[in-house]
């Protein structure tokens, strides 16, 4: 069964058709990575999974648990819950600034009394050595480099627990030296066999990490496939222009 | 006339000014967060009525006024609407002249004569401090990045608690300025109040000058000079037990 199952997802704005009917769907412990050139509604989509962007048609079943049929979401309680399922780390990282780093990390376990702060710091700080950032827990956002908050943020999500893990352009926002100690966090994730979904443009981190990879362009699913069939064995004239301009 | 007599009556006065000033704070910081709620209020009863819009451009300039029209009608928003009115109601006319309003206009039109100053004065201030804190939380809580409230809301945080754990203690740091800016304005308008015979300080010190004592009259700055000093020390120690972090 699928972790989670996207069928003929559209969304709409305004005039502008961005999503045209995508279908997805991941296993547990797969990681998928979705490329395709800017404006092609990647973000869009993946935002679409965790509740971000109201979609306008299709279905949406996470965990067995139907969420959107049809372009209509589900009222129940159950259904609305099912987005907790999914984690998701920002582009620009979105720390809470007024909170030091193991704040940023607890407040969500805590404050939805998924834990108690005696059950959530141990975590967190267990978290924190996981990405190496222990000496960091008493430090504020504003202290850290755009990796390091990176990192944070994904501490932050995993407190969580989620089945699934939301990836939007994780390293577009760091400085090229620093996107590789966060791809080796996200690296680590995979081999420990965490659910993945990254929308990512660093291409050779797609091909090493990712079982899948999705290439979308102008809305639609253009081609699907493991890393070989999509880089190397391309039949696909748009993804050979694409992978043309980017490697 | 000694300095002593004139201080102890000038003090007196300055004490209805002391008076009127917290108790402005007092019902005007609620009060201006209601206005805030009002007038970012996103309520539009007739939105249901969006199904009905033409889909598409229309062709003629009529058909695109009376698109546009339609598209205004079905975004109205009742409670913004009226909000704003009264905002700009009171940021728009003298303090001085709702002083007069509140003072008399119950009596000449209601037939219910205001006899108590004390009362309407602060009836008048809390009003129009309202209107323009209102303003500055509106100004401050629209500051706030919209990554904040999705994180917020990836972590599985309701509004509420997006609002209350995140989004308010970045808002007051961003408005402390503002707010100190304001209140250091009110504790010189609190003299106004003297249009419809507060004995304020400045009604006291116009006792002494009609006795050909002018004095008194400049003395008066002394001891505004002095309450506003305590408020900007006391603001600039708000600012610094802020600035425990950036952003």
């Amino acid at each position: 069964m699928y972790m989670l199952e996207a069928k003929g997802i559209k969304k709409s704005f305004g005039k502008l058709e961005i999503l045209k009917g995508i279908d997805f769907s991941i296993a547990r412990g797969e990681s998928i990575a979705i490329i395709g050139p800017s404006g092609s509604g990647k973000s869009t989509f993946l935002r679409s999974l965790i509740n971000l962007e109201k979609i306008d048609g299709g279905d949406l079943v996470i965990d067995g648990q139907t969420v959107v049929e049809n372009g209509v979401y589900q009222k129940a309680d159950e259904a609305k819950a099912a987005f907790n399922k999914l984690g998701m780390v920002f582009q620009n990282f979105n720390l809470f600034p007024h909170k030091s780093v193991l704040e940023n990390i607890i407040l969500a376990p805590v404050t939805t009394k998924k834990m108690t702060r005696e059950e959530a710091v141990p975590l967190a700080r267990e978290l924190l050595s996981q990405i190496g950032l222990s000496d960091k827990e008493n430090a504020y956002p504003y202290q850290l480099s755009g990796g390091q908050q990176q990192r944070v943020a994904i501490a932050r999500a995993l407190a969580l627990k989620p089945d699934i893990l939301l990836f939007d352009e994780p390293t577009s926002a760091l400085d090229p030296e620093l996107t590789g100690e966060v791809l080796a966090v996200i690296r680590r994730l995979s081999e420990e066999h965490m659910t993945l979904v990254i929308v990512t443009h660093e291409m050779g981190f797609a091909k090493e990490v990712a079982n899948r990879v999705i290439f979308m362009d102008e809305g639609v699913v253009m081609e699907s496939g493991t890393p070989e069939e999509v880089f190397e064995q391309t039949k696909n004239e748009r993804t050979k222009a694409f992978l043309s301009k980017v490697l | 006339m000694t300095f002593q007599t004139v201080t102890n009556e000038l003090l007196e006065g300055f004490s209805q000014n002391c008076q009127l000033f917290f108790m402005t704070l007092l019902f005007a910081i609620p009060l201006g967060l209601i206005i805030t709620l009002g007038s970012m209020s996103k309520w539009a009863p007739l939105s249901f009525l969006r199904r009905f819009l033409p889909v598409g451009e229309a062709g003629s300039s009529v058909g695109r006024f009376f698109r546009k029209t339609a598209v205004c009608i079905v975004n109205f928003k009742p409670i913004r609407c009226v909000t704003r009115i009264f905002v700009w109601v009171i940021r728009g006319t003298p303090l001085l002249l709702q002083l007069l309003v509140v003072f008399y206009v119950p009596g000449l039109v209601f037939n219910y004569p205001m006899t108590q100053r004390m009362p309407a004065a602060l009836v008048a201030f809390a009003i129009n401090y309202a209107a323009y804190f209102s303003e500055i939380y509106r100004g401050g809580i629209e500051s706030i990045p919209k990554g904040q409230y999705e994180a917020g809301q990836v972590l599985g945080l309701s509004k509420v608690q997006i609002f209350f754990k995140v989004v308010l203690m970045q808002v007051i740091k961003r408005i402390v300025p503002a707010m100190g800016n304001e209140i250091i304005t009110l504790v010189k308008d609190t003299s106004l109040a003297r249009i419809i015979a507060v004995a304020e300080i400045l009604k006291a010190a116009e006792r002494f000058s009609a006795r050909g004592v002018i004095w008194p009259l400049f003395y008066t700055g002394a001891f505004f000079l002095l309450f506003c000093g305590v408020l900007t020390i006391l603001f600039g120690y708000i600012e610094k037990k802020l600035d425990y972090y950036k952003g």
